[in-house]
């Protein structure tokens, strides 16, 4: 009896915490393990905060059939410190995204840097998480 | 004679005074973003029994069931290991802030704004704005709660000390831990010895939460001539990652 007591009122305090927590987390999202790159074209760009989203169409460039990806940004107060804006894209761009994967499998990105068509980096590249001051996260 | 003591008394104080003064460094700027410092020993050394220092500060994030140390109450744990992570990726959800509690040690710059009996720190990260009075008040009992909290401060030599309660239960780790509204936060800051970098010990403590208390260092470059820029966090953005598609 006493357990099951205890189990409800841990239970209910567990269920009472689950609506406050916040910002979702670079660690627990992406694998920074790996790397993904994904080349396409951009169909709509977005910069706001918490993150930016570059959506593409697109396949791996190790191979695959085109797909929609997204690409979460830094912040986008990060990123226009970096030389980034919200023009910095264009639908119809075509682009190679870098970064790290989605843990859960989905088309989902955490970008690193974006290659334009001719090569060249937009904005300055990042650095691994953990390594940037400029920070990798939220 | 009289006369002349009394004028050396008053020389003395306001030698002191001036002397006190000086103690007190401008913090008044931009600070560029935070970022996590090796933890200086001797501080470390003067923190109380049964403080962890956690590794998490500026851009590092703890994984999910990972709390760097912190000895977590049971209560706190069944939610801690429940949550979802997806969960935050919704309109209602993910332009909720922080507390201060993380949102301190997060790779975002901030201004500081300071009087004698005001200091100011204006957050870019999530538009958030503290006030630390330092005018020597209480904190006051029905002071409603909130992501910032209630905080007050004193000088201790060269050191700002921030003492700040009533903070709105928020995440401490960004991984589904969170503290309760009775956290108790102390933070120290103070400045390197070119004056170009800013120092910040955080140290909480939740009786409701954890059986030992966390502590965190910190550090943010002076920049001058800048400025923070609006976060104006837009919710619209958890739609991207809820239309998306789980792959086989």
């Amino acid at each position: 009896m006493l357990s099951r007591l205890t189990g409800a009122l841990l239970l209910a305090s567990a269920l009472a915490g689950a609506t406050v927590a916040a910002h979702h987390s670079f660690a627990v999202f992406f694998d920074d393990s790996k790397n993904i790159e994904v080349r396409g074209t951009v169909t709509d760009f977005r910069f706001t905060n918490p993150h930016g989203v570059i959506t593409i169409t697109g396949a791996r460039t190790s191979g695959g059939a085109p797909e929609t990806w997204r690409a979460e940004t830094n912040a986008p107060t990060i990123l226009t410190r970096r030389g980034w804006s919200a023009t910095s894209l264009k639908k119809g761009d075509v682009i190679t995204i870098e970064g790290w994967p989605s843990r859960d499998g989905k088309n989902y990105i955490r970008m690193r840097r974006v290659l334009r068509a001719d090569g060249t980096v937009l904005g300055a590249p990042a650095a691994a998480p953990g390594t940037d001051p400029t920070g990798e996260k939220r | 004679m009289r006369r002349t003591v009394a004028v050396l008394v008053a020389l003395l104080l306001t030698a002191s005074a001036g002397a006190a003064q000086q103690k007190v460094p401008e913090l008044s700027g931009y600070w560029g973003p935070g970022r996590g410092v090796k933890p200086d020993p001797e501080r470390v050394k003067s923190l109380p029994p049964n403080t962890v220092v956690l590794n998490d500060a500026g851009a590092v994030e703890f994984p999910v069931n990972e709390y760097g140390g912190l000895k977590v109450k049971p209560s706190a744990l069944v939610a801690a290991k429940i949550w979802k992570p997806e969960d935050d990726m919704s309109i209602s959800r993910v332009c909720q802030p922080p507390s201060i509690v993380y949102a301190m040690q997060g790779p975002f710059p901030m201004e500081i704004h300071q009087a004698t009996q005001l200091i100011v720190l204006k957050l870019e990260y999530y538009d958030m704005v503290r006030l630390v009075f330092m005018d020597g008040r209480s904190h006051p009992e029905k002071v409603p709660h909130s992501k910032v909290g209630h905080s007050i401060g004193r000088w201790d030599g060269s050191t700002l000390v921030v003492d700040t309660v009533k903070i709105s239960e928020s995440t401490i780790t960004n991984n589904g831990l969170n503290h309760s509204d009775r956290v108790h936060v102390v933070e120290r800051f103070w400045l390197g010895p070119d004056g170009r970098t800013l120092f910040g010990l955080q140290e909480f403590e939740d009786p409701d939460v954890l059986d030992n208390r966390g502590a965190r260092f910190m550090a943010w470059d002076r920049v001058p001539g800048e400025f923070v820029l609006p976060y104006e966090c837009d919710p619209s953005f958890a739609l991207n990652y809820s239309s998306e598609t789980r792959k086989p």
